[in-house]
């Protein structure tokens, strides 16, 4: 639990160095000007992430009616283009490190500005090791950042889907293609 | 007549997507030879020697025959002495009488060079259709009256082949063919993955996994009957990695309650689901020993990959491999003994077979990226996938260690090798 609120902290902190998500808020909407603000991380750290209701972080910001319909517009347009994000993995791991931690945080609090929005993990694996096999450390993968998202409530908003080794981002059959093949895909809908 | 051609020729096209190569990688030096004559024929003398072709290429394909070709032999005028001069061992004669348009009928003999001696004989009819069944037939019986061995010929493969189609889009094909790999009939396509194609007992059914819906399910499919193909229960998350009680009542398959790997067996008729596995690790790619008592599984309980046996009625699980860090999906041999499984070596993934009792493992392969290992239904030989440059292919080792022969598409990748049991 001390982890987390560390976590917690440490996100506030660095949300505002984001970049991926960072090229998200702009495309759903004018960045959020309260996402970092002050009294909000104080009020993390000392919370139990239990009681940490998503309603309360909404309560950060306001948006102005023209900004909720450009926000719209956006996450539409999102749908359509099913922009994506990677995550990369360890060779037969599903472990999340703090860094990578720290971006899904990010996301977690891009899901909470933009409550209209679902998310799609598709976990994947390299070509090594055999294929059912992969499929299963693929899904563990996936479900290794949603637990993260869950931690903001945020479950039932987030679908895994495994596709093991069978989709592979890179061709080749190398140390390079295996490291970018070995990630969980955000896809945003 | 040119209207003809152009309408054979359509067919080739079409059909030719299809067929996979066959290439006899080595035959041994000390392979056991023989004669297989041509037939003498009375009418269609191309069904003569078609026969004798195919048993000839079934007998080299095994890796434990050289057959040969002769002029034709007529059974009571077999020189021995030029033959045994030939070092050639047995040989078969044939005669093929067309009775009508579609009727033939076979007589067969297979004879001792040595002892002069007749090993096998036997005649029946025979429709013009079922030729190509017959041969596969008659090397069965050949095979047993040579080795003592029932021959795994008259059996059928299944497995998947990648097309790409451009832009990125793929065509997958579950297909199923004679154990020659001709006679090859696509049973379903579709531009997702496809997995694990696994031949029921009776052969009438097919299981395999499809992303048709977008996630992994399981589906059951009756290549030979009109009946709708069978989605099997799923839950949240995966449904994968069939295989089928040996009874053919239930199946074993992976699925993620929840999130956790588990093996469950689902009784077909009753629709029970019962677990078969509580772990929170990955537990998945189940088979079971050909008595059913047993399944075999992969788990990464321990923190490596490793292969566990699991007798079913007293509930005890075992780890069965203990050589190297990668263990995967192990396959039961025909005796229940041995299994065949996938395993690291260094960086490279090749096709081992462990002794169950004295847990001696054995590498069969020498390439960087061996999978889905399938033993025929005689256990002379495994099947497996397979990197020959850049394409997948299928490869034949049989179980003495000897390469013997490789399948591969024309048309793109060809992977998840699934061998049936014996043709009722």
């Amino acid at each position: 639990m001390l982890k987390i609120t560390a976590l917690l902290t440490a996100t506030v902190l660095l949300s505002s160095c984001s970049t991926t998500v960072e090229e998200l808020y702009q495309k759903v909407a004018p960045r959020p000007s309260v996402v970092a603000q002050d009294d909000a991380q104080e009020h993390i750290v000392t919370q139990d992430t239990s009681s940490f209701q998503s309603t309360e972080y909404a309560g950060n910001y306001k948006r102005s009616n023209t900004q909720v319909t450009a926000a719209q517009l956006a996450s539409a347009e999102l749908k359509n283009t099913g922009t994506q994000f990677v995550l990369y993995f360890d060779y037969d791991g599903s472990e999340i490190s703090e860094s990578a931690t720290q971006e899904i945080i990010k996301h977690a609090n891009f899901m909470r500005d933009n409550p209209a929005l679902n998310l799609r993990l598709e976990g994947h694996a390299d070509e090594r090791g055999t294929r059912e096999y992969n499929l299963a450390l693929g899904e563990n993968r996936a479900l290794a950042v949603k637990e993260v998202l869950g931690l903001y409530d945020l479950s039932s908003r987030v679908e895994v889907i495994s596709f093991g080794e069978e989709n592979p981002l890179m061709q080749a059959h190398d140390e390079n293609a295996w490291k970018q093949n070995r990630r969980v895909e955000f896809v945003y809908q | 007549m040119i209207k003809l051609i152009a309408a054979c020729f359509a067919f080739y096209i079409s059909s030719a997507f299809a067929v996979l190569e066959v290439t006899v990688l080595k035959t041994d030096e000390d392979a056991f030879p023989i004669v297989i004559s041509p037939f003498s024929v009375t009418g269609d003398a191309k069904q003569g020697e078609a026969i004798a072709h195919i048993m000839r290429d079934n007998f080299n394909r095994s890796g434990e025959f050289n057959a040969s070709s002769a002029k034709q032999i007529i059974g009571n005028k077999i020189n021995f002495k030029q033959w045994q001069a030939k070092k050639i061992e047995a040989i078969v004669v044939g005669k093929l009488d067309q009775v009508s348009q579609k009727i033939f009928n076979v007589e067969i003999e297979l004879i001792d060079t040595y002892s002069k001696k007749t090993l096998y004989a036997k005649k029946f009819a025979v429709h013009n259709s079922g030729i190509r069944r017959i041969a596969h037939y008659l090397s069965d019986q050949i095979y047993f009256a040579l080795l003592g061995v029932k021959g795994s010929f008259d059996t059928r493969l299944a497995y998947v082949t990648v097309a790409n189609k451009g832009q990125g889009k793929r065509e997958y094909r579950l297909e199923i063919s004679d154990s020659d790999a001709q006679n090859p009939q696509t049973i379903f396509r579709a531009a997702s993955p496809i997995l694990s194609p696994a031949w029921s007992p009776d052969q009438n059914k097919i299981a395999y996994v499809s992303f048709k819906n977008g996630r992994s399910e399981v589906f059951i499919q009756y290549p030979f009957m009109r009946r709708k193909t069978q989605k099997l229960p799923y839950f949240d998350g995966i449904a994968s990695a069939p295989a089928w009680h040996p009874n053919g009542e239930s199946i074993v398959l992976t699925l993620s309650k929840e999130g956790n790997k588990d093996i469950y067996a689902y009784h077909l008729s009753n629709k029970k689901l019962t677990r078969l596995t509580q772990d929170v690790g990955i537990d998945t790619e189940a088979s079971f020993s050909p008595d059913g008592e047993r399944i075999a599984f992969t788990s990464n309980r321990s923190g490596q990959v490793q292969v566990y046996i699991k007798h079913l009625a007293s509930g005890k699980i075992k780890r069965a491999t203990f050589d190297g860090s990668y263990n995967a999906k192990a396959v039961f041999s025909p005796d229940g003994k041995s299994l065949a499984l996938v395993h690291r070596l260094d960086r490279d993934y090749r096709i081992a077979m462990l002794d169950i009792a004295t847990q001696d493992l054995t590498i069969m392969t020498s390439n960087k990226l061996d999978e889905s290992p399938f033993f025929s239904p005689n256990g002379s030989m495994i099947i497996y996938a397979t990197n020959k440059g850049d394409t997948g292919v299928l490869s034949v080792v049989s179980i003495l260690g000897q390469q013997t022969f490789e399948l591969a598409s024309k048309a793109g990748e060809v992977r998840e090798p699934n061998w049936s049991h014996y043709s009722k």
